[in-house]
């Protein structure tokens, strides 16, 4: 049996990205502009980098013009610091911030569809949490395509990597990082078509596996978002940073879960509860729809908890409504016509006429990896791994804190995925950068387990199951009691899922395998953030108790989860980037732990 | 209104280690709203985890899931069982791989070889024109992005091509020119005379029959046949 599980072959090339998303490609189009002729894999999990999940954001990227005379890049900053909850690293923040429209010319010079105004110029839209003057008035900040944003970054960088020469191992996944003496050496990838186990030696390997949205019933992201990478990481013994915090967009469309973007609320959305009653004026008086995400979710699952919300017959899920249909049809035509379609697909309603279903649906992991400004990956100890690199949803430099803004991550992807590239590039090319060939001898006793299992329990059971179970206990609202339920039940389904035999035993595009395989990676994924979030004893951005509602600063830290063995969990800290706040100056006072009220 | 179907699903199924093609028949019951990927997602959970199909975004944006359902290439996750059972006039529902590529296991096939057409065509720019300014965007009027931004929306699903009446041996495919009269049309693009070869090649656009089977398929609707026509008359110039 555990025959074929050797290593077929050993691959060298430069850098080794594992995920083939956004982040990844902006890195890998980065390091072949700069490098002609390295060599470049990527391995990406889905059948072609096209179908990665960055294809599915919608909605724009926020980048300041350097020419817009209302709006600037310090407000843009502060608007991050603020809706982070005063958890993001102001380095990361500057960084990203005054790297942004750079980016955004960097992907229109290079072919992306961005919509335009009628000078023919880059069209701007605003979105919740994006104002001027430290929160004084909303601001147009996103530059957009249609609600395809995602689509023309992943289009244009895929493009531009494929021009300059990648190489792509799709439907490949990296099963153990090679690691020794803090040196990461590449990884021990699956490609799943052949069913053969090959050892790539990389002189730099950057993680870009994207989010972990299956942790989730309720969710907008793809199939695929299981936290691999998150596990991986978990699995070679480094810490994951912030994974408490977990958001959940507002609007998910009853039934799929799917993302009812934020546009629908920037275009002038109105949501209602049952009674028909516009609630958002009670939670928030003056930025009413438009107020960041984690307070949209609030609002309505208070709605929904105070029994104001409507279940839907097929589903048997509450929910509240939005309200579209005062908007004109040029609206509904031009700037919603995706997410109109959403609804008229997925549950067969016209949102000219009629009322659509909506509540909070799990859509962005805030934590990951640790990595610092530059992209590099920090162990326990924050000591860096040399040659390691994590970045996108999957990382955590951290931008986000514990609140992302709209249009902030896919911002995220592409700004990061070239400073990576740029930090890597020396890496490579000096001594240390050589291949180290480090055995990896985890992989094969983690899928003998796999493949020999014996026993009568379903891996498909034992996965809807704990996706359920942490949409009730550990969502929108958490307390002490859920979270130990949660923590008591993920150990139990660990073990049980020791139990669940494969019904092919085959390593050629088995799914089963893969399922098994992936389920172990949401069970880690899903402890790391049940432990984190029983240890925060506070509320902060989307990370919300019940039993403790206010920020506290005595949390005023990142949370560093590293896994001892399955179930233990260790929680270390890392402190939080106030440079902007420490430089002084004018305005410094608004870096400063501020109150994040709209 | 009926708030659950007692389905059938014939799936066509292949094992690879076998080299063994089957069709395997599938009874389930499904409510009025869900989704054909929420039906296969059934079986593997209550019925047979072997089971191999693909998705990623399950919302249409990424295209993974496209089969042939009863004969019609579509997206499994945009197909609701009540809107199935209306358009097919059956509970029984014939589901195949898409026959653009050699097949991986039941309903998963080898995407790089489907890919490797659109790979051909370069989609990306060639050769970038020179922004008016250095460290500026392009000005791009609306109107003329309109006359292409349609064919910007594909997906690459590849249901144009499955529906295709031309031969996937000498036609690149529909999805395959619409990814090159994109960068014929986008005006900062320079190297036209490139993509025209491509275009105008053997395996080019005079391969179409002009069926518009690519039209009637296009799950995001796009109207394919309407590029494929543009560029045998020869109006895909850009400004």
């Amino acid at each position: 049996m555990t025959a074929a599980l050797h290593i077929a072959a050993t691959l060298r090339c430069d850098v080794l990205i594992i995920g083939a998303g956004g982040a990844a490609l902006r890195c890998a189009a980065e390091v072949l502009e700069q490098m002609p002729g390295a060599s470049v894999y990527a391995l990406t999990k889905v059948s072609h980098p096209q179908k990665s999940h960055t294809s599915t954001a919608q909605g724009g990227l926020a980048a300041v013009d350097p020419r817009d005379p209302l709006d600037s890049t310090l407000f843009h900053m502060f608007d991050t610091w603020k809706g982070s909850d005063c958890t993001a690293d102001q380095n990361v923040v500057k960084l990203i911030c005054e790297s942004a429209w750079e980016q955004i010319l960097w992907l229109e010079n290079r072919g992306m569809h961005f919509s335009r105004d009628r000078e023919g110029r880059l069209s701007k839209r605003t979105f919740g949490g994006h104002t001027r003057n430290f929160g004084e008035a909303s601001v147009y900040r996103a530059v957009f395509e249609a609600d395809r944003t995602g689509k023309g970054i992943m289009d244009t960088s895929w493009g531009e990597t494929l021009k300059n020469g990648i190489r792509f191992f799709n439907q490949c996944i990296a099963v153990e990082l090679l690691i020794k003496d803090r040196r990461c050496g590449g990884c021990i990838a699956f490609k799943q078509k052949d069913g053969q186990f090959v050892k790539i030696l990389a002189k730099a390997t950057v993680i870009a596996t994207g989010g972990s949205g299956q942790v989730f019933r309720v969710t907008t992201n793809c199939r695929q978002n299981t936290g691999d990478g998150l596990a991986l990481a978990l699995q070679a013994g480094l810490p994951i940073m912030d994974p408490e915090a977990v958001q959940f967009h507002p609007t998910g469309i009853v039934g799929p879960g799917i993302l009812a973007s934020e546009t629908l609320r920037s275009v002038g959305g109105i949501l209602r509860n049952r009674d028909l009653e516009p609630f958002m004026v009670n939670y928030a008086p003056k930025m009413k729809e438009l107020a960041p995400r984690d307070l949209v979710a609030r609002a309505i699952e208070s709605e929904i908890r105070e029994g104001r919300g409507i279940v839907n017959p097929d589903h048997n899920i509450p929910h509240v409504w939005i309200d579209l249909r005062h908007l004109s049809d040029d609206v509904h035509e031009k700037q919603i016509p995706e997410v109109s379609s959403f609804f008229k697909r997925y549950v067969n309603l016209d949102t000219k006429k009629d009322l659509c279903p909506v509540r909070p649906s799990n859509h962005y992991h805030m934590g990951g990896i640790p990595t610092n400004a530059f992209g590099e990956v920090q162990d326990g100890d924050q000591q860096i791994i040399g040659g390691l690199y994590a970045v996108g949803e999957c990382a955590a430099a951290s931008f986000h804190g514990f609140n992302r803004l709209g249009t902030n991550s896919i911002l995220e992807l592409i700004t990061m995925g070239k400073l990576v590239a740029e930090r890597l590039i020396p890496y490579i090319k000096e001594e240390y950068g050589k291949h180290q060939d480090i055995a990896g001898d985890r992989f094969a006793a983690r899928f003998s387990t796999y493949m020999e299992a014996t026993g009568s329990e379903s891996v498909g059971l034992i996965r809807n199951a704990m996706r359920t179970m942490m949409t009730e206990k550990v969502s929108v609202f958490r307390t002490e009691k859920t979270m130990n339920e949660a923590i008591e039940d993920l150990a139990e389904s660990y073990e049980r899922a020791h139990r669940a035999p494969l019904a092919c035993r085959d390593l050629a595009m088995n799914q089963e395998l893969l399922n098994r395989w992936e389920l172990d990676n949401l069970l880690m994924v899903a402890m790391a953030i049940s432990q984190a979030a029983l240890h925060r004893k506070e509320s902060r951005g989307a990370h919300f108790r019940d039993d403790y509602p206010e920020r506290k600063d005595e949390f005023n830290y990142h949370t560093l989860a590293s896994m001892v063995s399955f179930p233990t969990v260790e929680i270390g800290r890392r402190e939080i980037d106030m440079s902007l706040f420490a430089a002084g100056g004018e305005h410094h006072e608004k870096f400063d732990y501020i109150e994040r009220k709209y | 209104m009926k708030t659950s179907y007692d389905l059938t699903l014939n799936i066509r199924r292949y094992d690879p280690y076998q080299n063994r093609t089957w069709v395997q028949t599938y009874q389930l019951e499904a409510g009025r709203i869900m989704r054909f990927v929420d039906l296969f997602r059934k079986i593997n959970d209550e019925q047979d985890a072997t089971l191999a199909w693909g998705s990623s975004c399950e919302h249409g944006q990424c295209g993974s899931c496209s089969v042939r359902i009863n004969g019609k290439p579509m997206l499994a996750c945009e197909l609701l069982v009540e809107n199935a059972v209306n358009e097919f006039g059956s509970t029984t529902f014939f589901i195949e791989p898409l026959p653009v590529a050699s097949v991986v296991r039941d309903l998963v096939i080898d995407t790089d070889q489907a890919y490797a057409r659109i790979d051909q065509v370069k989609p990306y720019i060639i050769s970038p024109r020179q922004p008016a300014a250095d460290g500026e965007a392009h000005q791009i009027s609306p109107e003329e992005l309109d006359r292409y931004v349609d064919a910007t929306r594909c997906i690459n699903c590849f249901c144009c091509s499955a529906a295709c009446i031309a031969s996937h041996d000498t036609f690149l495919g529909p999805n395959a020119m619409l990814a090159a009269i994109v960068r014929v049309m986008d005006p900062r693009e320079d190297e036209k005379q490139q993509r025209l070869e491509t275009i105008y090649s053997e395996n080019g656009v005079y391969r179409c029959h002009s069926s518009q089977a690519c039209s009637f398929v296009c799950p995001k609707e796009i109207d394919v046949a309407h590029f494929m026509a543009l560029a045998k008359q020869g109006a895909i110039t850009s400004s």
